[in-house]
C-alpha cells in the first residue's frame, strides 16, 4: 500500500479547512501541510454561505454586544470564555481576509459597510455582494496557493482515521479518480469536514454535507456535543430548500401568512414596525422563527401546497432598486427556480434544515480529547452557538477557529514522532474492509437508496422542529434497524474508476452514526431550549440542563451520554427578550 | 406526466458510447434532476459532479444538447421536448468516466498566477463602484465552461501554452483590483498566451454567471500588455507601484 508523510492533516478544504491550512503553514514554515477534500476546494459548501460575517467594526458597537447577542440567541448554553475569544478574534480575522484580497462591499466614504442579520442587536455583519462565503472560499484557495507546504489531494475521500498508542496518526483515504486506497499519515490531523444537513431530507445543504468527520471522531472514541440542536432556517424554498437568505427580512422583508398577516406577532416576537428594528419581528432569532411557523400550521394559517405547507415572504414593497442592487441573487434565484418574480410576486417559503450546532467536542484551539485530534468548522462544537447560532456567525467562527486549531495542530506536530507500524496495518485492515464490505461483495440485498429514504423519513419525522420521547424513541429504533441492514448493502457498480455510488454508500453509514448521535441525545435532554423543544418537557430547565451534551461510543459499540458544564463568565442565564413594544424607539436596521 | 428521453455519454478514457434513458418530467424539473433520476433508477454507476445544485459550486458542468451548460440550472422546459436531450462530458477535457473530466490542468495553470499582493497603504479604503468591477471577476465559479468552449483549447490543443478565458479573468480580478501591487503583464504575455485570444466572444456567449470575459477582461488586459511592453511611460509608472488602470483615467 502507498503511505505519504505530513506533518499536518487538514480534512476538508472548505473555509475552515483552507484558514487552518494557511494558520499551520505560518506557524511554521517547514511543516508539511495536507489537504484532503473529496471535492475540489471551491465546490465546498462554503461557496453557498450569501448573508455574511459577523465582526464588530463599526463605532457605537462593541465586543460585549457581539457576545450578548450570541449568547442570548444560543440560550445560554454558549461557551462564553469562548465567545468571548469569538468577538474579538472575528474582526482581526475578517480584516486580515480584507489584505489577502476578499472585496467586502463599501460604504459611500470607502469604509467596509454592514448589513442587519437576525437576533444582532446592532448592524455588524460584513459582506462581499450577497456572495460573502464565496469570496471568502476563494479568497482562502488563492491565498494558499502562497504557500509551497501546503500539499493538496482534490477529489480524495477520508474513510477512516488511524488511531495508535492513544493518538490520531494519519487518515486512509480513496482517490475518487483511480479508486487508489492509501494512508495518508500525519502528526495532527485538523476535522474540517463541515455539518450533517443530509440527514434531513429537506435542506439547504449541498450534497457533500453528510457529516463524515463527526462519525469519524465518533468512531474513534472522541464524544460529540450538543448534537440534538438542529436549526432550521425560516426561509427555504419549499420545491429545492434552496435558501432565501436572512438579507431579505435584513432589507425589510416581511413574513405573512395566508391571510397577509404578519403572525410573528402572536408569538412574542415584537410588533410590526414600518421600518425593520433590528431583534424584532422577521430579525429574531431563527429557531423562534421557524417555530412560529409549525403553530400558524397546526392554527390552520398556512397555504397548502404539493411540497407542503407554506407561509409567504413579501418583498414587493421594498421596489425594484433595493430588490436589483441589495438582493440581485434573491431575484435570480426565485426568477430561476421557482418561477417567481420578487418584484411583483410573493416567495413561498418553509422551514428547513440548515445548521449543526452540535458537533466534534473541541476546546478552544480546537484540540479534541483524543490526542492528535482537532477540529475546527461547522463540524467542531466549542461552542460559541450554543442552543441556537445567529446568521453571519458562523462564517467568522470558522476563520477564528480554523485559525486556532491550525497554529495549535501546528505546534503540536513539532513534538510528534512518526507513525507508528501498527497505524499502517490498520490501514491495509481499512484497505481490505473497504474492499470486502463494498467492492468485492456481490450478494448484498440493500440498497443505498432505500436505506437512505427510510433514514430521512426517520429523523424528519422524530427529530424535526418539535420533539417528544415517543417520536424519538421511534427514530431510534428505525435507525438501529437500518444501521443492522446497512451490513448487507450490496453496490451495482464496482468500478474503480470514479465509483460515485460506493461513495454515497460510505456517506450513508456516516450519516447513520450522525443520525443516531442527534436522536440520543436529543432523547437525552428533557427540556425545551433554543432549536431543541421538546413537546413532552415545555420551557427550560436551568436546574438539570445549563450543561453540554456529550454522546460517546464506547469500544464495544455502545452508546454514553455525559453532561459538560457550560462556562459562564459574565453573562448570568436570564430569558431571551426579542421585539419592541410599540411605543419603544429602538435604532431601526436602516 | 411527461416524459422525456435522455441521451448520455456512458463511457470512459478507452471509450463509449451514448445510452438512452427514459425519464418522467415534473414541473421546474432542471437536467441534473434528470441525470439524478437516471442514477437513481436505472444507472446507480453513473458518474457525475454535484454539490449545490444551486448554480453556486460549479461541480455540474456539461454539453447539454451540444452547448456547454451547467445542469443544475438548465431547466428542462427551456429544452425542445420533442428531441431526445444530450448529455456529454466537456469535450476539452479528458473523461475519467462519463460525465466526469479531468480538470487538473487548470488548477496547475491558477498554480503559475501570484495570488494578491497588497499595494503599501497605510489606510484601507476603497469605493463601491471600484469594487463593484473586480466583483464581476471574483464571481467566477470555475466551471470551465469558457474554458470548454474556447477554440485555443478546444480545437487546437494548446494547454500547454494558453491559459484559457478562466484565467484572464482571474489575472483581471487582481490586476484590477484597487489596492493590489503586482503586475501580471509578463505573465500573461509570455506563460498565459494571451495573444493567442482571438476575441471571438464564444466564452462570455457561454458563462453561467454573465461575465463579460471578452468585453470587461481579455480587452483590457490586452491593452495593458501593449501599454506596459510598448509604451515606456506606463513601465516606468508601474515601476514606482503606481496602478494605471485604463479605465479609470478616462472616467
Ligand atoms: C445556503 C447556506 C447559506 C449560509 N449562509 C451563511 C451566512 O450568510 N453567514 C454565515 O456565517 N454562515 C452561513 N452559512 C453557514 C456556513 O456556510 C457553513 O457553516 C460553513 O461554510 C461551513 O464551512 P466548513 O469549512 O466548516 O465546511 P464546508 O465548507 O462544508 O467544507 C467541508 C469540506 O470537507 C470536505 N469533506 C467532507 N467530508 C470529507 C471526507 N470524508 N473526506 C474528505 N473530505 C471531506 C469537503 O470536501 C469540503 O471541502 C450558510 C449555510 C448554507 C447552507
Ligand atoms: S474570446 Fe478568446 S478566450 Fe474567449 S473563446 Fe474566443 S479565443 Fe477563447
Ligand atoms: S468565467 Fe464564467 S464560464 Fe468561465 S469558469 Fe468562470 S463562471 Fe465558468
Ligand atoms: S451543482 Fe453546484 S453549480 Fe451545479
Amino acid at each position: 500500500m502507498d503511505i505519504s508523510y505530513h506533518d499536518v492533516l487538514l480534512v476538508g478544504g472548505g473555509g475552515a479547512g483552507l484558514r487552518a491550512a494557511i494558520a499551520a503553514a505560518e506557524t511554521n514554515p517547514n511543516l508539511s501541510v495536507a489537504v484532503v477534500s473529496k471535492v475540489y476546494p471551491m465546490r465546498s459548501h462554503t461557496v453557498s454561505a450569501e448573508g455574511g460575517a459577523a465582526g464588530v467594526i463599526k463605532p457605537g458597537d462593541t465586543l460585549d454586544d457581539h457576545a450578548y447577542d450570541t449568547i442570548s440567541g444560543g440560550d445560554w448554553l454558549c461557551d462564553q470564555d469562548a465567545v468571548e475569544i469569538f468577538v474579538k478574534e472575528a474582526p482581526e480575522e475578517l480584516l486580515r481576509l480584507e489584505h489577502w484580497g476578499c472585496p467586502w462591499s463599501r460604504d459611500p466614504d470607502g469604509r467596509i459597510a454592514v448589513r442587519a442579520f437576525g437576533g444582532m442587536k446592532k448592524m455588524r455583519t460584513w459582506f462581499a455582494d450577497d456572495k460573502t462565503g464565496f469570496h471568502l472560499l476563494h479568497t482562502l484557495f488563492q491565498t494558499t496557493l502562497k504557500y509551497n507546504a501546503v500539499t493538496r489531494y482534490d477529489e480524495w475521500f477520508v474513510t477512516r482515521l488511524l488511531v495508535d498508542e492513544g493518538r490520531v496518526q494519519g487518515v486512509v483515504a480513496l482517490q475518487l479518480m483511480s479508486g487508489r486506497i492509501q494512508a495518508i499519515t500525519a502528526k495532527s490531523v485538523i476535522l474540517c469536514t463541515g455539518g450533517c444537513g443530509r440527514v434531513f431530507p429537506f435542506t439547504t445543504n449541498a450534497s457533500i454535507k453528510t457529516g463524515d468527520g463527526m462519525a469519524l471522531a465518533f468512531q474513534a472514541g472522541t464524544p460529540l456535543k450538543d448534537m440534538e440542536f438542529v436549526q432550521y432556517h425560516p426561509t427555504g424554498l419549499p420545491f429545492t430548500g434552496i435558501l432565501i437568505t436572512e438579507a431579505a427580512r435584513a432589507e425589510g422583508g416581511h413574513l405573512i401568512n395566508k391571510n397577509g398577516y404578519r403572525y410573528l406577532q402572536d408569538y412574542n416576537l415584537g410588533t410590526p414596525t414600518p421600518q425593520p428594528v433590528l431583534r424584532n419581528m422577521e430579525l429574531g432569532p431563527r429557531d423562534r422563527l421557524s417555530q412560529a411557523f409549525v403553530k400558524e400550521v397546526e392554527k390552520g394559517h398556512t397555504t397548502d401546497t404539493p411540497y407542503g405547507p407554506v407561509v409567504h415572504l413579501d418583498l414587493r414593497h421594498l421596489g425594484e432598486k433595493v430588490i436589483n442592487t441589495r438582493l440581485p441573487f434573491v431575484r435570480e434565484l426565485c426568477l430561476k427556480y421557482e418561477n417567481i418574480d420578487p418584484i411583483k410576486e410573493l416567495i413561498p417559503v418553509r422551514p428547513v434544515i440548515h445548521y449543526m450546532m452540535g458537533g466534534v467536542h473541541t476546546d478552544n484551539n480546537g484540540a479534541t480529547p483524543l490526542a492528535g485530534l482537532y477540529a475546527a468548522g461547522e463540524v467542531a462544537c466549542v461552542s460559541i452557538n450554543g442552543a441556537n447560532r445567529l446568521g453571519s456567525n458562523s462564517l467568522p467562527e470558522l476563520l477564528v477557529f480554523g485559525a486556532r486549531a491550525g497554529r495549535a495542530a501546528a505546534l503540536a506536530a513539532m513534538e510528534q514522532r512518526t507513525p507508528s507500524e501498527h497505524a499502517i496495518s490498520q490501514a491495509q485492515d481499512e484497505k481490505a474492509r473497504l474492499e470486502e464490505q463494498f467492492l468485492r461483495k456481490t450478494a448484498g440485498r440493500e440498497r443505498v437508496a432505500t436505506i437512505r429514504s427510510e433514514m430521512h423519513q426517520a429523523m424528519e419525522s422524530g427529530a424535526g422542529i418539535y420533539r417528544n420521547q415517543t417520536s424519538l424513541e421511534n427514530a431510534a429504533d428505525k435507525l438501529r434497524e437500518l444501521r443492522e441492514r446497512f451490513r448487507d448493502i450490496g453496490l451495482d457498480d464496482h468500478s474503480l474508476t470514479f465509483n460515485t455510488e460506493l461513495l454515497a454508500a460510505l456517506e450513508l453509514s456516516f450519516m447513520l452514526d450522525v443520525g443516531s448521535a442527534i436522536v440520543e441525545s436529543a432523547l437525552h435532554r428533557t427540556e425545551s431550549r433554543g432549536a431543541h423543544q421538546r413537546t413532552d418537557f415545555a420551557g427550560r430547565d436551568d436546574q438539570n440542563f445549563l450543561a453540554h451534551t456529550l454522546i460517546f461510543r464506547n469500544p464495544d459499540g455502545r452508546i454514553r451520554l455525559e453532561k459538560a458544564p457550560v462556562v459562564i463568565t459574565r453573562w448570568p442565564p436570564a430569558e431571551r427578550v426579542y421585539g419592541v413594544k410599540p411605543d419603544v424607539k429602538e435604532v431601526a436596521a436602516r | 406526466m411527461a416524459e422525456a428521453i435522455l441521451k448520455i455519454f456512458r463511457g470512459t478514457r478507452e471509450g463509449g458510447e451514448l445510452a438512452e434513458y427514459r425519464v418522467p418530467v415534473a414541473p421546474g424539473m432542471v437536467v441534473l434532476d434528470a441525470l439524478h433520476h437516471v442514477q437513481k433508477h436505472q444507472a446507480p454507476d453513473l458518474a457525475l459532479r454535484w454539490n449545490c445544485k444551486a448554480g453556486k459550486c460549479g461541480s455540474c458542468s456539461a454539453e447539454v444538447n451540444g452547448r456547454p451548460r451547467l445542469t443544475c440550472k438548465t431547466r428542462m422546459d427551456a429544452l425542445p421536448q420533442d428531441k431526445p436531450i444530450t448529455v456529454l462530458p466537456m469535450k476539452a477535457f479528458a473523461v475519467i468516466k462519463d460525465l466526469v473530466t479531468d480538470v487538473s490542468w487548470n488548477y496547475r495553470v491558477n498554480k503559475k498566477i501570484p495570488p494578491f499582493q497588497p499595494r503599501a497603504v497605510t489606510e484601507w479604503k476603497m469605493y463601491q463602484p471600484d469594487i463593484d468591477r473586480v466583483q464581476e471577476f471574483r464571481k467566477c465559479i470555475e466551471c470551465f465552461l469558457c474554458q470548454n468552449v474556447c477554440h485555443v483549447l478546444r480545437e487546437h490543443g494548446k494547454q500547454e501554452h494558453f491559459g484559457g478565458p478562466r484565467f484572464f479573468v482571474r489575472v483581471a480580478a487582481l490586476e484590477m483590483h484597487p489596492l493590489d501591487g503586482l503586475s501580471r503583464t509578463h505573465l500573461l504575455k509570455d506563460q498565459l498566451g494571451l495573444g493567442l485570444c482571438n476575441i471571438t466572444k464564444c466564452c462570455t456567449e457561454v458563462c453561467p454567471e454573465g461575465i463579460r470575459i471578452t468585453d470587461n477582461a481579455i480587452i483590457p488586459l490586452k491593452e495593458r500588455v501593449v501599454d506596459d511592453f510598448y509604451d515606456p511611460w506606463h513601465w516606468l509608472l508601474r515601476k514606482l507601484g503606481k496602478k494605471v488602470s485604463k479605465s479609470v483615467a478616462e472616467h
